[in-house]
């Protein structure tokens, strides 16, 4: 297994309110899966997806990854295993506007402390695998939204992470673009990349293998 | 890593160009600040360090009590030498009795000129421990041998050997030249040692230092020593301590205590205040260490306000960063490592802007400071000094944007908060409460420097010289001498003295008079003067009559001055009389004849002293005081002053002096510290400034939407235009309230130091603020009025 959430809840108080954003999930996520989290809007979903990449911390409840107890955790071990594990897309890809493509994909590497030759190497390698060599010393302004994300994915992908998570990664392309990104996820998922993607879009939800309904932070 | 890091820095000061010009000039300006005063502050410091022996070196003072005051100066008897070398030598290495720097004329052939020099004994070249490019370093063991410094020497000879030729001193003496020195560097107490000769030959020289040989009344001398390896300056000082007290027979009235003044102390803290050290030039040392410190303070507060304030937009790189796994402590290195890049090329302008302004520096603070390029230590404080500052500036940006959380700020719901620019806020009041603390700090020097100046001195200061006569050659010359000016038409009056206008160098006791209170220890400003004294000053005669050739009898006569009416306690002094207090060989009664109005002759800064100004009747004139032909022009009188000069002493230099100069060099130390301090806060002022218009840019920028849509409702760009000044209108107003008590607290105790003082006047206070006021909304203005004028449609499209 690679995680596993048991009864995750979190919260907000409001107005002497408690607002839940997630209230009592279980989830289970095996290797090799590819989960799509849906739900309207306000429903927890970028939340849950948040949580489960440790960028969000939680209030209650246990949430265990590859074996280890991540609500034990300290920050930096965290951190560390966020490093090493888990690589994310966002809707608005988020590639940093001073560094070219190349630049882009050689960050994550360079917080991993890889030399500098394994590093072109990789790189390389990556813009080899997306069809973006032409494009390594552009800057990401000069990229359209689905060569962006392109580069976003690519990102995420170098450093090997056992799972992918993907917040809306279709939400700012057009058709065309978003169907390629999609198609791309899947050959990730058969090469063996775990996924869970938060998304809109049924049609995009069809290309993973188990859907997660949330409403109100709560799973249905 | 560390070069991707400085890749983005890089690349993020080339992409907002203005933000890092402020940023970088800023902090340049600020380092450069810092680095001259530095240089300023260790010039001081290293006062007198050319003498290797610095540490052992010390002048002996005396200090002496009179009427409760206490009086010290390196003033000692001559029988104290002999005191010392025989009881007391294996505390000392070197002893040497010394005349005061005075000015003599040198001649050689045709070559006459003036140089200040000293008589002193032999040891003096090895406690020096001089430099001698020629001859010998004992040169001072004949008594009719001469050493001079290098560029005397040059003076004198030209290119020839100067050693064993002879050189006339005051056309009286005729000395070999034994050794030639080095020129002593600028910043040490013997700069102006342009030669040395023999004190076996200065107490040959006049009746009055014969005699004082064991007169231990006579403090006339200096001595120099040494003391011994291991043994401290305290240890020797107590053993030397009541030498003069246990034998002279006046110690009971007077109570001599003799101590060492160490050399390391005889620039920086030279003040004496009833026989107690009480610092002196390092006051000055510390207030600029203090000025430079806090201009760096305000570049370093530029910097962080400036990042902080960006902070929106590199928030969203913050988030990604850590999304793809940079960790915290990462992202400080990187923001660290962006503040090193930024110092360090400030500190390469920095040191640009040193190179162009030290001439300038070193013209208006009166020193020869050089740039030390091959100083490790400069260098190595240097590094210091950019790590120090990075860190400082660094540090608060790189703790607070690394503190971000990747999911607020990427969800894009991240706004700084209405706390966040608190911090900022706060830094911007520091910054003007220094700013404004220095304005008025300024203010107030100068108004007690103009005060001073405005100062009534007591006689006309204006179209009078002086002409130094310390000379043989002149004595008994001065009654031809006036006359010959006087025909020559350049001047109207002429008189002599024994001291400068500007200056006293005699004080008298031993005097009792009608009604002197019991045990009362009087003390007198003494000038010995001719006939014409107060009409050639113009000085105005208050009672009683001036001294005149008709009476016969005015040759013992004195005029006093109305402050010393007050301290005898006297209403009608004239014609009273000064009577000798020494009953055995009692010297004339000096009668009264007249009152002078009070004038300045020692510092305008003190009250006046009471003074008499006793008839010349023994030839003790040392300068000739001429009133110039005002009908003439200066130039055209001194034109015949010194053709008539020259006619009659040419084998001297004609030299003369400005009485209104000479009293204006009485400013010039407060002055240098006024216009140094003026520069520093005009400077401060910009610093802080050029932040502020950062900041306001800024603020302006992430206001975009919100004048937009204000705009669009229908405000005015006055009203956006108010809206973005008030903030820092207020802040500004804010540190007003804080500077004000401040700098009144410390200027009321900086004018205590002075007994003539302006009062502090509270328009001072308020022109401060109205000037910081407007400065604020100048610089607010021209970035609001930007923001207010910009089309809302264009601002609100963006997002």
């Amino acid at each position: 297994m690679l995680l596993q959430l048991n009864n995750i809840y979190k919260w907000v108080n409001s107005g002497g309110q408690r607002i839940f954003l997630l209230k009592d999930i279980n989830l289970e996520v095996e290797q090799g899966e590819f989960i799509s989290v849906m739900g309207p809007s306000g429903s927890g979903k970028s939340t849950l997806l948040n949580v489960i990449g440790m960028l969000d911390s939680f209030d209650e409840g246990e949430y265990h990854f590859l074996e280890e107890s991540v609500h034990t955790l300290k920050e930096k071990h965290r951190a560390q295993m966020y490093k090493e594990y888990i690589g994310f897309v966002f809707q608005s890809y988020h590639l940093l506007d001073d560094l070219t493509v190349q630049e882009n994909l050689e960050m994550p590497l360079l917080y991993k402390k890889y030399k500098s030759p394994e590093r072109k190497a990789m790189v390389a390698d990556m813009l080899d695998r997306f069809n973006i060599v032409g494009k390594k010393d552009l800057f990401p302004v000069q990229l359209s939204g689905g060569q962006q994300q392109l580069v976003g994915v690519a990102r995420a992908l170098i450093s090997n992470p056992k799972l992918l998570l993907a917040d809306e990664p279709t939400g700012n392309l057009n058709s065309k673009q978003s169907e390629e990104i999609m198609e791309l996820f899947k050959q990730l998922n058969n090469e063996g990349v775990t996924i869970i993607q938060v998304t809109h879009s049924e049609s995009n939800a069809a290309y993973g293998s188990r859907i997660i309904n949330l409403l109100d932070g709560r799973r249905v | 890593m560390l070069k991707n890091y400085f890749k983005i820095a890089w690349r993020n000061l080339l992409k907002n160009k203005a933000y890092s010009a402020i940023n970088i000039g800023g902090l340049a300006l600020g380092m450069a600040v810092t680095i001259i005063i530095a240089l300023w502050v260790i010039d001081e410091l290293t006062f007198n360090n050319y003498f290797k022996n610095h540490d052992q070196i010390a002048l002996v003072f005396q200090s002496q009590t009179l009427n409760g005051n206490t009086d010290t100066g390196p003033w000692i008897p001559r029988p104290l030498e002999m005191a010392i070398r025989e009881g007391h030598m294996d505390n000392f290495r070197h002893i040497v009795m010394s005349s005061w720097n005075n000015s003599q004329y040198l001649k050689y052939k045709e070559t006459s000129i003036s140089r200040t020099g000293s008589f002193m004994q032999e040891a003096a070249p090895q406690m020096l421990n001089l430099k001698i490019l020629k001859g010998e370093k004992a040169g001072l063991r004949e008594i009719n041998s001469i050493m001079l410094s290098a560029s005397t020497a040059n003076a004198l000879f030209g290119s020839e050997d100067p050693i064993g030729k002879v050189v006339e001193v005051n056309s009286e003496y005729d000395m070999m030249v034994s050794g030639i020195y080095e020129d002593i560097p600028f910043n040490n107490s013997f700069n102006d040692l342009e030669f040395i000769a023999p004190w076996k030959h200065y107490i040959t020289t006049s009746e009055w230092i014969k005699n004082s040989f064991d007169n231990w009344d006579n403090n006339s001398f200096q001595l120099f020593v040494q003391i011994a390896d291991n043994i401290s300056m305290e240890r020797v000082t107590a053993t030397i301590k009541n030498i003069k007290k246990d034998i002279s027979a006046n110690s009971e009235e007077f109570n001599p205590q003799l101590f060492l003044f160490p050399m390391n102390d005889w620039h920086l803290r030279s003040n004496f205040a009833n026989g107690k050290q009480v610092g002196g030039r390092i006051r000055y040392v510390w207030l600029f260490g203090i000025i430079g410190a806090f201009v760096l303070l305000l570049a370093c507060i530029n910097f962080m306000n400036l990042s902080t304030a960006r902070s929106e937009k590199r928030a969203k790189e913050v988030g990604i960063r850590k999304s793809i796994g940079s960790q915290r402590s990462q992202l400080v290195y990187q923001f660290l490592s962006e503040s090193f890049l930024v110092v360090g090329l400030a500190f390469v302008f920095a040191i640009i802007f040193v190179l162009i302004s030290l001439g300038g520096f070193n013209d208006l603070a009166r020193k020869e400071i050089v740039f030390p390029w091959t100083s490790t230590l400069f260098w190595a404080s240097s590094i210091l000094f950019i790590v120090f500052t990075a860190l400082l500036a660094g540090s608060y940006p790189a703790a607070y944007l690394s503190s971000f959380k990747p999911v607020e700020v990427l969800k894009g719901t991240f706004r700084a908060g209405r706390f966040a620019a608190v911090p900022r806020k706060i830094l911007v009041v520091l910054q003007f409460t220094v700013s404004v603390a220095f304005i008025i700090g300024t203010v107030i020097v100068m108004q007690q420097i103009r005060y001073t100046k405005n100062r009534p001195v007591g006689y006309d200061k204006n179209g009078l010289i002086q002409i130094p006569t310390m000379s043989q050659d002149f004595e008994g010359k001065y009654e031809l001498m006036r006359n010959e000016f006087l025909d020559s038409d350049a001047i109207v009056e002429m008189s002599s003295a024994s001291s400068p206008t500007t200056q006293i160098w005699s004080n008298y006791s031993g005097y009792t008079w009608e009604g002197k209170p019991e045990g009362f220890q009087e003390d007198f400003a003494w000038t010995q003067v001719s006939y014409e004294y107060a009409r050639s000053l113009n000085l105005k005669i208050v009672a009683g009559r001036d001294f005149s050739k008709e009476f016969a009898s005015d040759s013992n006569a004195v005029l006093i001055n109305q402050t010393a009416v007050k301290y005898m306690g006297l209403i009608n002094p004239v014609g009273l009389y000064l009577k000798d207090s020494n009953i055995e060989d009692p010297g004339e009664p000096r009668q009264i004849i007249g009152v002078v109005e009070d004038m300045i002759a020692q510092s305008p800064y003190d009250p006046v002293k009471q003074g008499v100004y006793a008839f010349d009747n023994e030839g003790a004139s040392s300068y000739y005081i001429l009133r110039l032909n005002p009908k003439k022009s200066v130039s055209e009188n001194l034109k015949l002053i010194e053709n008539v000069f020259i006619e009659h002493f040419p084998d001297i230099p004609f030299q003369y002096d400005f009485v209104d100069e000479q009293y204006a060099e009485k400013f010039q130390s407060e002055e240098r510290i006024a216009s140094l301090a003026s520069v520093f806060t005009g400077l401060a002022i910009l610093i802080s400034c050029l932040g502020l218009f950062g900041l306001t840019s800024f603020v302006a920028e992430q206001r975009t939407k919100e004048i937009g849509v204000r705009k669009v409702l229908g405000a005015t760009v006055y009203n956006v235009w108010k809206m973005l000044s008030k903030d820092f209108v207020v802040l500004v107003v804010l540190s007003c309230v804080i500077a004000v008590p401040i700098t009144h607290y410390f200027m009321t105790s900086w004018l205590e130091g002075y007994e003539y003082r302006v009062d502090l006047s509270w328009w001072v206070f308020a022109l401060a603020i109205i000037c910081s006021v407007l400065v604020t909304l100048l610089t607010v203005s021209f970035q609001a009025i930007k923001a207010a004028k910009a089309n809302p449609i264009r601002s609100l499209r963006m997002e």
